[in-house]
C-alpha cells in the first residue's frame, strides 16, 4: 500500500506576537507527542520537507496587492509550498494521502489579498487546488472546511467554480468570527450549489459532527463525483480550544477524518495549544494512515454545555431546508467598458481583523453556461485612493469568457494602480503596476 | 611523539594501523575470525612493528561484537516492560521482542496524568517470582525523557523484591521517540555483559603485553570513547563510520564527497558535505531494530569484489555471500573481481583464472574474446548500478532533510561539488567505471586497503549536549544523558541559560574522560510559554556538540 504523506512544518520561528494565538509554542507541544509516538517509524508513514510556493502558483489563485513584495509572505510561501509538496507527491501516486501539518494557516485568505486576516495570508488549499488542475490535469476536485470558523477565503477563491465543490462546517456565524457562512451562500450564478455552509450552534459535539457527515456532506460528495477531496482541517471544534465553544474530541476529529477520507489534508487553525492540538493531530493523522486512533485520549473531559443529538437533528434539518429554499438574486449590471455578455455584480466588503481595515470590493462575473465564467474583481482600501483589479480566466473558459477576459485586460491598465491576469485556462499570469509595467509569471 | 594504533574488524579481514603523528609507520591484515573477535584484535595488535609498546598514546577499536550479537539474535533474555499511556497502539508498530504493559502516563511536558496502579506492580511481581533465569529487566515510559519518575519508581520497587537484578531505564535515551527508545534500551541492556566481558578481556591481553595505552572504541557517530565509557549499543555500524573517517584522515579539509568502501560482500557508502559527515536525522536501524543510536548516515550494498556470481544460463545475478577470495586469486567461484582482472583494471589476480571462470558463464559456443569482453563489462555495470542508486538515495536523504524553522527553508543547502573517494581492496578494479557513470572524478588514498584502521587511529571524540528547559515547570533534561533536574534560575532566562549549559558541558566531558576539540554551540530556541494572554515562561531548547571528525591529515 502507498505511504500516507506528512508534512510537518510548525514555522518555529515566526509568529504573529508573543501572545497571539498564532506564536512559535502552537505546534510545540504537537511536535513533542508526535515525535514521542514514533510516527516516522510506523509502516506507511513517509515525511517530506517543505518547500517554497512559487509566486506564479500564488498569483494564479490569488491577488496580492498593491504587489507581493509589500507584504510580508515568506512563512505563508512556505505554509502553501508545504501544501504542493504533498500535492505532487499525490499527483504523481507516490503518496496515497497526505497531511500538510503547517502554520501558518491559509482559510480566511481570499482571493485579494489586502493584508492578513483571521491569522491568513495566503490561501494553502485554494493554491493547492488550483495547482493540482494546472500540473495533474484534475477536474473536479471537493474541498470539505472542517475548522470551527467560516471557511469564508476558501469560499471567495472558489464562489464561481463549479468544478470545485466548498463544504464548510462550522460555529454560526452569528455566535462567531468571521460571522458569515450562511446557507444562502450558495456559490455565484454559475456555480450556483457548489458552495455549501453549515453553520452548527455552540456545544456540537462528535456525534453531531459525524451525523451531519453522514446525512449531508458525505451525499454531496458521493453526487458531485470528485477526482479527490481535500480537508481544511483545522481542529478548534476541540472542546478545550479557547476561541470557540464547539464539543469535539480528539477521536471525533479521527472519526471525521476516517469518514471524509481526504487526499489531502492540511491544518488549519486550532489553538488549544496544550489540551488539543497534540491529541488531534495525532488521531487526524492515524486516521489518514488507516491506523487505530481509538487509543488517542486527551487528558481533559469536556466540561461545555453539549447538545442532544435529538435537538441537533431537528435543526440539521431546518438548516437543510432553508439551504434548498435559498433561492439566488442576481444584480445584472452591464457597464458600457465592460465585454459583451450579462455582467452580475456582487459588491461586498471584507474586514482584515490582524490590521484593523476595510476592504471594499466590486466583483463581476460573466454569466455563462459553458463555464465558470470570467471574473472581474475591484479591490480598494479606503480611505487611500489607490484601486487594484484582478482578471480571471477560469480552468476550461469557453472562447468567449476567454475573450472577454482579455478585452478586460488591454482596457484596464491606467485606471488602476495594479491589475492582476490570472488565465488559469492558459496558465499563463501576468501582473501590471502602474510604476512598473507587466511582470510576467 | 607517542603513537596510536587503530584497529578495523571487518567481516573478512582485519586491519591494523600504527601512526606517529600523522605518519603511517606500519600496517597489518589478519583473517578475522568471527567467532574470536578478541583473539582477532589482539593478533592484529601483535601484527603490527610496535616497539616501546609504553609510548603508545592510544589504541582505537572499531568492532563488530555488539552488531554481529544483534544480527545473529545471541542476546540474553531481557523483559521488557512498558508505560505507554494514550496514544498510538502498541501493535500499529513492527516489535521484534515481546513486551508487558503497565499503566501510568506521563504528558509531553512530564506531568504526570495517570499514577502507576500499585496492584498491577503486585501482580507483575508474582509473574515474575515464577520466571526462570529472570536477569534482566528494561523498563520504558512514553515521555520518559520528560519525566523519569515511573521508571524510577518501578525499578525501585523490583529492585527490593529482586536486588540482584540488572535493571535499564529508558529515560536514558532521552530523545524523543518512545518506540525507538524501548528499542535502544532493550539492546543497550541486552548486550551490557556481552560488551563488558570483551572490554576486560581486551584491556588485561593490553595489560598482559606490557603496553598501558588507554582503549578507546569507535561509535556509529564518527566519534570515540574510552572502553569504560561507551554504551555498548552505541558501538554498531563502527565500520562504514571507520571508512568515512579513514577518506576524512586522507583528504583535505572541507572537501565535499561520496566515500565507496570497496569491500569483500559489502560496499559501504558514506556523506561528507564540506568537511563534515552527514548525520542520519533518525538513529541506527540495526536487523529489525529501530534504534536512538546516532550514526553517521551511511548505507550498506551487499555487493562486493568477492560476491558469487551466479548464472542460469543466460543471465546473471550478484549473489550477497562470498564463497572466498576471487577465482583469479585461487578462489571457488566467478566474482567482480575475476571480471576486473579479466579487463586489466586490476594489476593482480591470474588472468588466466580469470578469463577461464568468466568463460565458465557462457555457452561453450559463444566464449570469443568479444563476448567474454562484453560479459565482464556487463558484470561490473550491474555492481556500478547497485552502487549508484544507493549514492542517489543517500543524497536524496541529504536534500530531503525536514527543516522546521522559516530560516531553514530560505536558506536551503548550497549545491556542492561532489568526487567520489574510494577504499577497499575492490576500489582500483571498479574506480573507471564509477567514474564514468557518475562523470566525475575518483580520489583514493595511498593506503585504501588500511583506510578503516587509520579512520579508527585518527577519529576523534564527539560529543553533544541537547538542553530541554520548561521554566515554568522548573524541569531541565539533558537528551544525551538523560540527566533530569531541578531549574533554579529564572521563567525567561536569557545569557544565564549558556553558562548553565556550559558547566554540564564541561562535567560531561570530563566525566567521559575526553577532551573536546572544536565545540559548537548550536543556537538556542526560545518559546514563550502563554497562558491567558501572559507570557508565564519559556521553553528553551538549545545545544553545544562537537562533530565527528578527524585529529590530523595523513601524510603520503
Ligand atoms: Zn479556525
Ligand atoms: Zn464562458
Amino acid at each position: 500500500m502507498k505511504p500516507t504523506g506528512i508534512l510537518f512544518f510548525p514555522a518555529f520561528d515566526w509568529s504573529l506576537g508573543e501572545t497571539h494565538p498564532e506564536r512559535e509554542e502552537r505546534l510545540l507541544y504537537t511536535q513533542e507527542q508526535l515525535f514521542e509516538e514514533g510516527i516516522l517509524d510506523l509502516p506507511n508513514i513517509q515525511q517530506y520537507a517543505p518547500g517554497l510556493a512559487p509566486m506564479a502558483e500564488v498569483l494564479k489563485t490569488q491577488g496580492i496587492f498593491p504587489s507581493p513584495q509589500a507584504q510580508d509572505l515568506d512563512a505563508h510561501l512556505i505554509a502553501a509550498g508545504s501544501a504542493l509538496v504533498l500535492g505532487e507527491a499525490w499527483g504523481k501516486g507516490d503518496i496515497r494521502n497526505g497531511f500538510a501539518l503547517v502554520r501558518p494557516p491559509g482559510h480566511h485568505a481570499g482571493a485579494t489579498v489586502l493584508g492578513n486576516r483571521g491569522f491568513c495570508t495566503l490561501n494553502n488549499e485554494g493554491i493547492l487546488v488550483n495547482y493540482l488542475r494546472t500540473h495533474f490535469g484534475v477536474k473536479k476536485i471537493a474541498i470539505v472546511d472542517t475548522d470551527v470558523h467560516h471557511g469564508n477565503g476558501t469560499q471567495d477563491i472558489f464562489y464561481h467554480d463549479p468544478n470545485v465543490l466548498f463544504i464548510s462546517l462550522h460555529q454560526d456565524g452569528k455566535t462567531l468570527y468571521p460571522g458569515s457562512g450562511f446557507t444562502h451562500e450558495k456559490g455565484g450564478p454559475n456555480a450556483w450549489g457548489q458552495t455549501i455552509n453549515i453553520p452548527l450552534p455552540p456545544g456540537t459535539g462528535d456525534e453531531a459532527f459525524q451525523y451531519v457527515l453522514e446525512t449531508w456532506v458525505l451525499p454531496k460528495i458521493q453526487e458531485f463525483n470528485p477526482e479527490l477531496v481535500i480537508n481544511s482541517a483545522g481542529q478548534d471544534n476541540h472542546f478545550t480550544d479557547p476561541l470557540a465553544s464547539m464539543n469535539v474530541s480528539a477521536q471525533g476529529y479521527g472519526k471525521i477524518t476516517e469518514l471524509l477520507k481526504p487526499d489531502l489534508a492540511v491544518l488549519e487553525g486550532g489553538y488549544s495549544i496544550e489540551g488539543a492540538l497534540p491529541y488531534v493531530n495525532l488521531a487526524i493523522l492515524l486516521a489518514l494512515a488507516g491506523q487505530d486512533y481509538t487509543n488517542v485520549r486527551e487528558p481533559d473531559q469536556p466540561r461545555r454545555p453539549h447538545i442532544p443529538l435529538k435537538t441537533l437533528k431537528s435543526y440539521v434539518s431546518e438548516l437543510a431546508y432553508e439551504y434548498k429554499q435559498a433561492e439566488p438574486q442576481w444584480n445584472v449590471r452591464n457597464e458600457l467598458y465592460l465585454p459583451p455578455g450579462e455582467w452580475i455584480y456582487l459588491p461586498h466588503s471584507i474586514y482584515y481583523d490582524t490590521e484593523g481595515f476595510q476592504e471594499i470590493r466590486h466583483d463581476r462575473v460573466r454569466r455563462c453556461r459553458h463555464c465558470g465564467g470570467t471574473v472581474f474583481i475591484e479591490s480598494r482600501r479606503p480611505p487611500e485612493p489607490a484601486k487594484f483589479a484582478l482578471v480571471r480566466i477560469p480552468f476550461q473558459a469557453c472562447p468567449e469568457c476567454a475573450q472577454a477576459g482579455y478585452d478586460l485586460w488591454d482596457t484596464l491598465g491606467g485606471r488602476y494602480q495594479a491589475v492582476l491576469l490570472q488565465d488559469q485556462d492558459r496558465n499563463r499570469i501576468e501582473f501590471w503596476q502602474a510604476d512598473q509595467g507587466v511582470t510576467a509569471f | 611523539m607517542a603513537g596510536r594504533v587503530g584497529i578495523d574488524v571487518g567481516g573478512t579481514f582485519t586491519d591494523a594501523v600504527l601512526m606517529q603523528g600523522n605518519r603511517i609507520l606500519d600496517k597489518a591484515k589478519v583473517p578475522t575470525k568471527p567467532n574470536h573477535l578478541l583473539e582477532t584484535i589482539i593478533q592484529a595488535i601483535d601484527a603490527l612493528k610496535i616497539t616501546g609498546k609504553q609510548a603508545l598514546e592510544q589504541i582505537t577499536v572499531s568492532t563488530t561484537l555488539v552488531t554481529n550479537a544483534i544480527l545473529q539474535g545471541n542476546l540474553p533474555p531481557v523483559e521488557l516492560l512498558l508505560l505507554p499511556g494514550s496514544g498510538v497502539k502498541l501493535e500499529s508498530f513492527p516489535w521484534p521482542i515481546s513486551y508487558q504493559i503497565l499503566y501510568g502516563t506521563i504528558d509531553y511536558r512530564g506531568r504526570e496524568i495517570n499514577p502507576p496502579d500499585q496492584l498491577e506492580w503486585q501482580r507483575l511481581l508474582q509473574k515474575l517470582h515464577q520466571q526462570k533465569n529472570l536477569s534482566h529487566v528494561a523498563i520504558v515510559g512514553k515521555f520518559s525523557h520528560r519525566n523519569k519518575s515511573h521508571e524510577e519508581q518501578l525499578a525501585h520497587y523490583l529492585r527490593r523484591a529482586f536486588p540482584t537484578l540488572k535493571i535499564a531505564l529508558g529515560h536514558q535515551w532521552g530523545q524523543s521517540n518512545f518506540y525507538r527508545r524501548s528499542l535502544t534500551t532493550y539492546l543497550n541492556l541486552a548486550s551490557n555483559d556481552l560488551f563488558g566481558q570483551f572490554a576486560s578481556d581486551l584491556e588485561q591481553a593490553v595489560a598482559a603485553r606490557g603496553c598501558s595505552a588507554p582503549i578507546f572504541v569507535l561509535k556509529a557517530d564518527g566519534g570515540v570513547l574510552p572502553l569504560s565509557k561507551i554504551r555498548p549499543v552505541e558501538s554498531i555500524y563502527s565500520g562504514p563510520t571507520a571508512s568515512v573517517l579513514g577518506a576524512m584522515a586522507q583528504s583535505s579539509p572541507s572537501q565535499s564527497f561520496v566515500m565507496i568502501d570497496i569491500g569483500g560482500t559489502t560496499t559501504d557508502l558514506g556523506l561528507v558535505l564540506s568537511g563534515e559527515p552527514l548525520i542520519s536525522s533518525s538513529g541506527a536501524k540495526i536487523g529489525p531494530y529501530s534504534t536512538l543510536v546516532r550514526s553517521l548516515a551511511v548505507r550498506s550494498v551487499p555487493v562486493g569484489g568477492d560476491s558469487v556470481i551466479l548464472t542460469d544460463g543466460s543471465n546473471f545475478s550478484l549473489a550477497n555471500y562470498r564463497l572466498g577470495p576471487a577465482y583469479c586469486l585461487g578462489g571457488p567461484a566467478p566474482t567482480p573481481t575475476d571480471a576486473m582482472c579479466y579487463l586489466k583494471l586490476i594489476q593482480y589476480g591470474d588472468s588466466k583464472r580469470a578469463e577461464q571462470v568468466l568463460a565458465s558463464l557462457l555457452q561453450p559456443e559463444t566464449r570469443t574474446p568479444e563476448k567474454l569482453r562484453a560479459l565482464a563489462s556487463s558484470i561490473l555495470d550491474v555492481f556500478v548500478e547497485r552502487i549508484v542508486r544507493e549514492i542517489n538515495a543517500l543524497q536524496q536523504e541529504w536534500q530531503n532533510e525536514p527543516a522546521y524553522k522559516v530560516w531553514g527553508v530560505l536558506h536551503p543547502h548550497e549545491s556542492l561539488n561532489f568526487h567520489l573517494w574510494m577504499s577497499g581492496g575492490g576500489a582500483q578494479g571498479i574506480a573507471s567505471v564509477l567514474a564514468q557513470r557518475l562523470h566525475t572524478s575518483v580520489r583514493m588514498g595511498k593506503y585504501p586497503e588500511v583506510s578503516n584502521a587509520i579512520g579508527a587511529a585518527m577519529a576523534r571524540p564527539t560529543f553533544s549536549c541537547t538542553l530541554h528547559l520548561d521554566t515554568v515547570l522548573r524541569q531541565y533534561r539533558i537528551e544525551e544523558t538523560g540527566e533530569q533536574g531541578q531549574w533554579q534560575g529564572s521563567k525567561r532566562p536569557h545569557k544565564a541559560i549558556n553558562g548553565f549549559l556550559e558547566e554540564i558541558v564541561q562535567r560531561e566531558a570530563q566525566e567521559k574522560g575526553i577532551v573536546l576539540m572544536d565545540l559548537h554551540k548550536d543556537p538556542f530556541d526560545f518559546f514563550p510559554i502563554v497562558q491567558g494572554f501572559q507570557t508565564v515562561g519559556q521553553i528553551v531548547r538549545g545545544a553545544f556538540h562537537v562533530p565527528p571528525g578527524v585529529i590530523g591529515r595523513v601524510e603520503e
